[in-house]
């Protein structure tokens, strides 16, 4: 029954939903399900974030306990994780710092260490992006060539110096890059892969409606 | 060691060090430059400037703090856009961490700029979970979905939402995003309910959605801080991406700059190895 009652509601959610795609919310019943399941996942996620929480208090907490290697992360992780959440969650009128508007604890950890956190982060690739084409970046053969010069172009066509550079060539050079390169050949790739991408993601719900995909109750 | 040997094995650190200064040369020497704009920034500005005064336009902060850089300055521009034209805003984010914060405070400011009245001329909706039944949900009720706005106000209290209940009633969907959700809106939102999109995304993501320019499922798209700095200047309110330009620029030339090196000392490398073999 483990296995079986997963399998059926899953088919049954896929089904209802497909389904109800194709009546009107408005003059059927099976239309108006679909808003009503809709709500329930919202209702469901809300619960996902709850086991979520559960689930990284107990991996961590038994790491901290047992003096795991890298434990003080660990620490730091369900303290981070309780100090933003706890005070978001109290209500504002208790005080001006609980809640998530501004001049809160949440605002003051967000706007002062989280957002410049990544924002940290993200910076660093430009460092990492730079070392990393200058060591790897090689035109070892026509194909490595090709995707080379065409980075190089869209590189000089995103600025306004390679721009003015690209123009120096001619008036239309960026124009030509814009419509031929990213509007051509960049387009027709990409449509490719995001009509494979959504093939994919077609067989792979029929496959999780029809049983034959498992892998989400853990269990290939 | 020879010299192609030695640009072979260039300590990483100079590399860093290039970079870093790069960055910090124009702010201290601040260099502004012409910015082009491209037919697809051109596009989604006519869009807006299509749409008759005081329609009602969702505008989503679908990004995180990390890519801050490339993106806030589109939602800022957007919104001098929208609240020049009169527009009424209603803000989305399907972003947990940072999305409704950011909302908040970049809606707020600029709407001071204008004199717009919360409630009256925008709301912001926050951030709800499960964005697949958020965008397929608010095509039946945006109520149902959001029963209060960010701050807890029921919808039903905000005279500005009385009148907005689906797609139904919104003109048009600027999206600002970081990551694949504009894929949803897209698939979700323009197909199911055909209202018009225009997306403003990072450097990165910008070259997937060209596909659906030219399918015309999007109307317009911004790309990276060079997409910003093009919606800055079309809206008259150069800032942020545009002084970034000087910054990209030179980190851009930086970059081309080190492939070439790097490629001569590759070929050069492999001559002379060629010439002692024979």
């Amino acid at each position: 029954m483990r296995r079986v009652a997963p399998v059926i509601i899953a088919f049954l959610s896929g089904f209802v939903m497909v389904i109800s795609f194709c009546f009107s919310p408005d003059k059927t019943v099976l239309g108006r399900i679909e808003p009503k399941l809709l709500s329930w996942v919202t209702i469901v996620g809300g619960f996902t974030l709850l086991l979520g929480v559960v689930s990284i208090t107990r991996v961590n907490w038994q790491g901290v306990r047992r003096k795991k290697e890298g434990w003080g992360y660990k620490l730091l992780t369900l303290v981070s994780v309780y100090i933003m959440a706890i005070p978001a969650m109290l209500p504002s009128s208790w005080s001006p710092l609980f809640g998530d508007a501004e001049g809160s604890i949440y605002d003051w950890l967000f706007t002062y260490i989280d957002s410049p956190m990544m924002g940290t982060m993200f910076a660093m690739l430009a460092f990492y992006i730079a070392s990393a084409a200058y060591r790897a970046f090689r035109a070892r053969n026509p194909e490595a060539t090709l995707l080379l010069t065409a980075a190089v172009l869209v590189m000089l066509w995103r600025i306004p110096m390679g721009e003015a550079f690209l123009r120096l060539f001619g008036e239309n050079v960026p124009g030509f890059i814009n419509t031929y390169l990213m509007g051509g050949v960049n387009a027709a790739v990409q449509r490719g892969i995001v009509i494979g991408a959504a093939l994919g993601a077609a067989s792979m719900s029929l496959r999780i409606m029809l049983g034959i995909e498992r892998t989400y109750m853990g269990k290939g | 060691m020879n010299i192609w040997d030695r640009l072979a094995r260039l300590d990483r650190r100079w590399i860093y060090l290039l970079v870093a200064l790069a960055v910090i040369f124009p702010l201290i020497v601040p260099t502004t430059f012409k910015i082009h704009i491209t037919p697809e920034a051109r596009q989604l500005y006519d869009a807006v400037e299509a749409l008759p005064d005081s329609s009602v336009v969702m505008l989503t902060f679908d990004y995180y703090p990390s890519t801050l850089a490339e993106t806030e300055p589109m939602s800022i521009a957007a919104l001098h856009h929208l609240f020049r034209k009169d527009c009424r805003v209603v803000t989305v984010t399907t972003i947990p961490l940072g999305g409704p914060s950011i909302a908040e405070r970049v809606t707020r400011a600029v709407a001071a700029e204008h004199g717009k009245v919360y409630g009256v001329d925008y709301v912001n909706l926050g951030f709800k979970y499960g964005y697949v039944a958020v965008l397929k949900g608010m095509g039946s009720s945006i109520e149902a979905i959001y029963p209060t706005d960010n701050s807890s106000v029921p919808l039903s209290e905000l005279p500005m939402m009385r009148s907005i209940r689906n797609y139904g009633d919104i003109s048009f969907i600027y999206i600002v995003s970081d990551n694949a959700i504009v894929d949803y809106w897209i698939s979700i939102v323009n197909a199911e309910y055909a209202t018009p999109i225009g997306i403003g995304v990072t450097a990165v993501s910008a070259p997937k959605y060209y596909a659906f320019i030219s399918s015309g499922q999007v109307t317009g798209l911004l790309g990276g801080m060079k997409g910003a700095a093009e919606y800055e200047r079309l809206v008259s309110k150069e800032a942020m991406a545009f002084k970034g330009m000087a910054m990209q620029s030179l980190v851009h030339l930086l970059i081309i700059a080190l492939v070439i090196a790097g490629n001569i000392g590759f070929f050069a490398g492999r001559r002379a190895k060629k010439r002692t073999a024979a």
